[in-house]
């Protein structure tokens, strides 16, 4: 059996840069309101991580359902899923989260920016004024809805996989939460990645507030690594078999302990840990850490999408 | 600030309450037509002890559904030989849809193309509404669903629902088979073959422990390899 190619094999990589995708979007959105409220308060749009995040966002989401549009045996067809709902289907339930998360992920940065943007419409499109003042009367229910969605969208990456009922090692309900964990880790790390890319300030108090919320993440995402595997064993039968088959030897195997338990777990977590919150950051070392996170989790997505289709019940 | 929480609060409410709502009369509407039983319940019994591996069915199924080259919703898969010359046999299983009554690819499907005809209880597919996003395909335990090269659409079996079932004829397996190893009929006829055949003799299903109910029933031969 090649670890690319198999009998049982019917969702390729695509899916899994989409996941990867989407779980970025909702974490840079969540970590975004985050900075917004807890550090930043009325002018965090001049903050280049929270600039980076309103960028991600959006491209990721998009490109995101690009790639699965492009996925489709009949991509043209893609708007019969925007007609038709299936109330049962995880992926049609996927969608509509997908779409609502879209609206409030920009109207909520429509507020954020809406000094600049007024100032630039004041002259210009004087309606558009008129349009942000009533948005910003919604402001609290658009944030809070925007960090419901951006939860839900993180978790759905993960229940589109565990409502599989033919592969034992997907139909596991520690997935979506799993997938949550690290959409939301790699959705703080492409923020940090695109926000010293804009020249911000690698020793930002963002930077300060992000990696002292990464650390208790990635311990919880080892906790649920563990409990995935340790639930598929406690299993027994397939399950157990299929735990064995991803995590043993093989190219899957050193993917797993390497790639994902070694650089985009432990490297992160010993970097978050040697340098402590107080610390001065350097350029390197924000950008580092960053792509140790992010290679981790796009490894995670392709991972869990492969080895958990190599084993059916 | 505590005023812009409230608002929050109550607007989530209210989202939450209205959502409720729906549901529930999703759900008072669907136990409505739950009242309303069919009387025609389709299901199929492949008997392997009078199965000789011939394979009619196969090319009578892909030619009364068109099936393409390269693709099949029917396969008789073969194990063996067993035992000592001469006395070798094989063992001869059909791979197909198993018309599940709680059919995960139903339950996946976004745009309800995979869906359960109400009137048959037989598992079909709209190719028009289909997308192909193969959802279907990974949900499916049994692994029997395949997109069809030519509407690009997913595929399977349909017990010839389209085809000879459309014009009052046995599907096109059934009435190939030469030594009559597969029986078609409707469970809800206590007076039909499949039910006779049923409690006349003791059946299996595949991967009943999934909870799918599925509706291909099998006769296993008492020869044959026995796994553990």
């Amino acid at each position: 059996m090649s670890a690319l190619h198999f009998d049982t094999l019917v969702w390729h990589w695509p899916i899994a840069i989409y996941l990867f995708l989407a779980g970025a979007s909702a974490g840079a959105m969540f970590f975004a309101v985050l900075l917004k409220h807890f550090v930043l308060k009325h002018n965090a749009y001049q903050s280049g991580f929270v600039q980076a995040a309103c960028i991600v966002a959006p491209v990721a989401v998009m490109a995101g359902l690009g790639i699965l549009v492009l996925d489709l045996t009949k991509p043209f067809d893609f708007w019969k899923i925007l007609v038709f709902y299936n109330p049962k289907s995880v992926m049609s339930m996927g969608v509509l989260i997908l779409l609502i998360y879209q609206v409030f992920m920009f109207m909520w940065i429509g507020l954020l920016f809406r000094k600049p943007i007024d100032a630039w419409c004041e002259n210009r499109f004087p309606i558009v004024l008129k349009f942000t003042a009533w948005l910003s009367r919604f402001e609290a229910t658009i944030t809070g809805l925007l960090v419901i969605f951006s939860l839900a969208l993180g978790a759905y990456t993960g229940f589109l996989l565990s409502a599989l009922p033919g592969y034992p090692m997907l139909k596991n309900p520690v997935l979506p939460l799993l997938f949550l964990a690290s959409g939301l880790s790699s959705g703080a790390a492409s923020s940090l990645l695109g926000g010293v890319l804009l020249n911000a300030n690698p020793n930002a108090k963002e930077v300060h507030f992000i990696h002292k919320v990464e650390i208790p993440l990635i311990l919880v995402e080892i906790v649920l690594i563990f409990t995935f595997f340790m639930g598929l064993v406690l299993s027994g039968g397939q399950s157990k078999f299929a735990a064995f088959n991803a995590i043993g030897y093989g190219f899957w195997g050193w993917i797993f302990w390497i790639g994902i338990v070694g650089l985009g777990l432990s490297g992160p977590l010993a970097m978050n840990l040697f340098m402590t919150a107080t610390s001065k950051r350097k350029w390197v070392y924000v950008a580092g850490t960053a792509c140790l996170s992010l290679i981790g989790v796009l490894l995670l997505r392709n991972f869990i999408l492969y080895t958990g289709q190599m084993t059916v019940v | 600030m505590e005023n812009s929480k409230r608002r929050f609060l109550k607007g989530t409410c209210a989202l939450l309450a209205g959502a409720s709502g729906a549901t529930l009369l999703a759900t008072v509407s669907a136990s409505n037509e739950a009242k309303a039983e069919p009387s025609v319940k389709y299901a199929l019994i492949h008997d392997e002890t009078k199965c000789i591996g011939c394979k009619a069915c196969e090319v009578a199924c892909r030619e009364t559904n068109q099936v393409p080259e390269g693709v099949s919703r029917l396969k008789i898969e073969q194990t063996g030989p067993y035992g000592e010359y001469p006395n070798q046999f094989y063992h001869f299983s059909r791979k197909s849809c198993q018309h599940c009554e709680d059919a995960p690819c139903v339950n996946v499907c976004p745009t309800g193309a995979a869906f359960i005809d109400k009137e048959t209880g037989i598992v079909s597919v709209d190719a028009w509404k289909c997308v192909g996003c193969q959802y279907c395909i990974a949900a499916c335990p049994y692994k029997i669903r395949f997109i069809n090269p030519v509407t690009h659409a997913a595929d399977k079996c349909d017990f010839c629902r389209e085809t000879n079932l459309a014009q009052g004829k046995q599907p096109a397996c059934v009435a190939a088979c030469p030594t009559k190893a597969l029986v078609f009929g409707n469970l809800k006829d206590p007076t039909s073959l499949v039910v006779q055949v049923l409690k006349a003799n003791p059946t299996q299903r595949a991967k009943v422990d999934l909870g799918t109910r599925p509706k291909l029933f099998r006769i296993v031969a008492k020869s044959g390899e026995v796994a553990i």
